[in-house]
């Protein structure tokens, strides 16, 4: 579907530069920021960096990485001093351009599980939705309160050579990172408060009183008798650090799957006085472990009967089960459709430009240039199960050129967009790094997309990797208020 | 509160309380050991404390020839990663407790402990050096007794606060009987030597590892008499590491929490623990054997443990009706 679309030559630009306009000047949000660490000097950011490390490292704010042994490895979360920084205007446009596709992105998926009007108006294949992983039949003519399906998401934008946003991916499962984004802010503050005092930063620390008031909003008994919890596959999960900040800021339960057992179609939290009922699970489960009885039998992380239970309506999750088609990333090619078809609008976000392994035409062009492309399992995320085409071996691209071949639908490409840089302080120096962002939506009464977001660094030099398993870094992320 | 969360603070700060007892009973090991010049064999020394943690097994898998000296036994109970109570392990296990039940302790709390952890985890890959034993044993105890202090000056009461004692004092009254349970034995032979220099000593290191010695002269003005000790420890009401404490703080605690069990296991073993101890002296049990009357009391310690687990973390078998 992208036959012609112009092949990226290697060198051809530089990329974005979010911080510089040329190689000394900065931008004219960045100057303030700039002036002050010019005339603060070098000791001063040593001794800050140092205090931000030591300050994550005693908080124990950690994430963990997976490897061979059964634990995982936690390490501290990397936190870089220098904040990126998001004008006004530019944020309107981001926050216009999240709430149309969030919206587009719920009617559709309502449409899917009811109807499926889109694929009989011919829109999008039939057999791209049916032999997506994560569409689930027995999500079929169930009907969530509010029609809602990703109350939470988490964005990925980057920008293009010429600083456009472009969507890499929606995140509509069970996105995380909210954490982070509200521990760097307080890290910040706290480490540099004196860089707050020459912008008008907007607040991002209400995330979990916007997340409490949504959750409570979906309760089957009325938002004033809400039972939340927190469903975390347990402590050696990657995100388990966010689950319990956010059950902790919330004052909800945070609960595993043992934890909770299903009555007569009815959700109960196991206490030490007995059996107490659960109206609305902000599960960070996957679909195909959260209900033995229903996904993947195996799954000892579940609650057995939980969709029976949500099903019947007496609890609800969030996001609701199925949510993942509409960011497989072969869906994904066609959410500016998705918007054009449901809202009559025209996308003020654009995608990254996306080939199918499904259309030969697409698949032959992509072989033959895999060196330029970046290479991604459809229902994979975090940066698991993908080919990064200018830094891969000759033996991993023959590997994939036979995995795209055996199992096309499997498979999409991009051409490498090389990611905007900023300026991180490592090892006592400015140097550019590349980065990414994520804002985080509420879909609740309304939708909320919070003035802010997870900026992601690719620590090593030259590396377009942003993900934090894949050993990435962190900035405070500013949305100016003017 | 959740189940699991509750059994999980009880966990956390028994392996605390462990922590500090082993850190306790190494260190005035190692006092005793430089100041008595009748010290006796270095083995005779240090085996008793491989009884006093019901360690012998563990140990013999790690030196299979079995022979006890002062560097293996330092090196079992700080380091030993396959010894659930060196401070280590223990540790490790109150923080990973800790972890779990994060959002239930206060941050305070939480990064009290995750400090200790991971300066503890750096000093595990090198070895103690002699020098070093004592001010680590000292800082092991400053660093619970903060944990406690932050506990009780920042947690919010209720029930995971009453878990968290019952957790505490259900460890420290074990490990008090243990010791005294070995101490005795050990000491036995020498009942004619009562007020001798040895009897001194060796009452002396035992109360200085439950920190009474100073309340013990502050109460008791007959010098250091074995039944004197035995009345400290075991049966005083005010003393914070007595056996009597111990029961009196675990009555409050699940009095605070409640029951919803019409027959109440938890509550009827603790009245039995309190009737042991009400109705005795220190004499009357010297003369019956004390250590008979330890180990019915370490026995009912052990069915306490057990209906916790019946009755409030695994509350939900066998119930049918929601709480509300």
């Amino acid at each position: 579907m992208l036959a012609g679309y112009p092949m990226p030559e290697t060198n051809r630009a530089m990329p974005y530069h979010e911080f510089y306009l040329d190689d000394f000047q900065p931008r004219d949000h960045y100057r303030p920021l700039w002036e002050h660490i010019r005339r603060a000097g070098q000791n001063l950011l040593a001794e800050k960096a140092r205090d931000a490390h030591l300050a994550l490292h005693t908080e124990g704010v950690t994430f963990t990485v997976y490897d061979d042994s059964d634990e995982g490895i936690e390490r501290v979360w990397p936190f870089d001093l220098l904040p990126r920084i998001i004008p006004a205007r530019e944020w309107d446009l981001l926050e216009a351009g999240l709430r149309q596709r969030i919206r587009a992105l719920n009617l559709f998926l309502k449409d899917l599980y009811h109807g499926q009007r889109i694929i009989k108006d011919g829109v999008i294949p039939a057999e791209l939705i049916y032999k997506g992983k994560d569409f689930q039949r027995q999500v079929l003519d169930v009907d969530p309160p509010h029609d809602i399906y990703t109350h939470i998401s988490g964005v990925d934008l980057i920008r293009d050579l010429e600083g456009r946003y472009l969507v890499l991916e929606d995140n509509l499962r069970t996105p995380s990172g909210v954490s982070y984004m509200i521990e760097n802010r307080i890290i910040e503050r706290r480490i540099l408060p004196e860089f707050f005092a020459r912008y008008r930063v907007r607040r991002v620390e209400h995330y979990p009183d916007l997340l409490l008031k949504a959750l409570r909003h979906l309760s089957p008994r009325g938002a004033d008798a809400a039972e939340v919890v927190v469903l975390t596959p347990g402590i050696y999960n990657s995100a388990y650090f966010e689950h319990t900040f956010l059950a902790k800021e919330m004052g909800v339960e945070l609960a595993e799957g043992r934890d909770l057992v299903v009555r007569n179609n009815v959700v109960h939290l196991k206490t030490t006085r007995g059996l107490k009922r659960v109206d609305v699970v902000y599960r960070r489960v996957d679909d195909e472990f959260l209900d033995p009885l229903c996904f993947r039998a195996d799954s000892v992380l579940g609650v057995a009967g939980i969709m029976n239970a949500w099903r019947a309506g007496n609890v609800a999750l969030v996001n609701a089960p199925g949510s993942g088609i509409a960011d497989d990333k072969a869906v994904y090619a066609y959410v500016p459709e998705i918007i054009r078809y449901y809202l009559g609008e025209t996308p003020i976000l654009a995608n990254v430009p996306t080939y199918q392994m499904t259309d030969p035409h697409d698949r032959d062009l992509v072989l033959s240039q895999l060196e330029g492309m970046v290479v991604k399992a459809v229902a994979e995320s975090g940066g698991y199960g993908m080919l990064m085409g200018p830094a891969s071996t000759p033996e991993q691209r023959r590997d994939f050129t036979r995995r795209i071949q055996e199992n096309p639908r499997n498979y999409i490409a991009q051409p490498v967009v090389p990611l905007s840089r900023h300026v991180c302080y490592l090892d006592g120096e400015l140097e550019s790094r590349h980065l990414d962002l994520r804002p985080f939506i509420i879909y609740g009464e309304d939708i909320d997309v919070v003035p802010g977001g997870l900026t992601r660094v690719a620590m090593t030099k030259g590396s377009l990797v942003v993900n934090s398993s894949q050993g990435g870094g962190s900035k405070d992320t500013w949305v100016l208020a003017d | 509160m959740l189940s699991r969360i509750a059994e999980s603070i009880y966990w956390m700060s028994r392996f605390l309380e462990r922590t500090d007892n082993t850190a306790r009973l190494l260190d005035i090991n190692l006092n005793h050991l430089l100041e008595a010049n009748d010290a006796g064999a270095e083995e005779l020394q240090w085996a008793p404390l491989l009884h006093i943690v019901a360690g012998n097994e563990v140990y013999q898998r790690i030196f299979p020839d079995g022979t006890v000296t002062g560097a293996r036994m330092i090196r079992y109970m700080v380091q030993e990663k396959g010894n659930s109570g060196s401070i280590y392990a223990a540790l490790k296990g109150a923080r990973e407790n800790a972890r779990v039940a994060r959002d239930r302790i206060s941050k305070e709390m939480w990064e009290a402990l995750n400090e200790f952890w991971l300066q503890v985890d750096g000093h595990v890959t090198h070895r103690l050096s002699p020098e070093r034993e004592s001010a680590f044993f000292k800082h092991v105890r400053a660093e619970v007794a903060r944990f406690h202090g932050l506990t009780v000056s920042t947690m919010l009461r209720g029930d995971a606060f009453s878990f968290y004692l019952l957790g505490t004092f259900l460890e420290r009254a074990d490990m008090t009987a243990r010791i005294l349970d070995v101490k005795y034995h050990r000491l036995l032979p020498d009942l004619d030597l009562v007020g001798s220099p040895l009897d001194y000593y060796q009452w002396g290191a035992l109360l200085k590892s439950l920190s009474g010695f100073e309340a013990y002269r502050r109460h008791y003005h007959g010098g250091i008499r074995p039944l004197d000790v035995v009345d400290l420890v075991v049966f005083s009401r005010h003393f914070p590491r007595s056996l009597h404490f111990a029961v009196d703080r675990m009555t409050q605690a699940i009095q605070e929490i409640g029951t919803s069990q019409t027959d109440c296991a938890v509550c009827r073993t603790l009245e039995r623990l309190s009737a042991l101890l009400a109705a005795r002296e220190a004499e009357e049990v010297v003369r019956e054997g004390l250590h008979e009357f330890l180990t019915e009391f370490l026995d009912q310690l052990s069915t306490l443990h057990a209906s916790l687990q019946n009755e409030y973390f695994e509350a939900h078998l066998g119930m049918e009706q929601c709480a509300t």
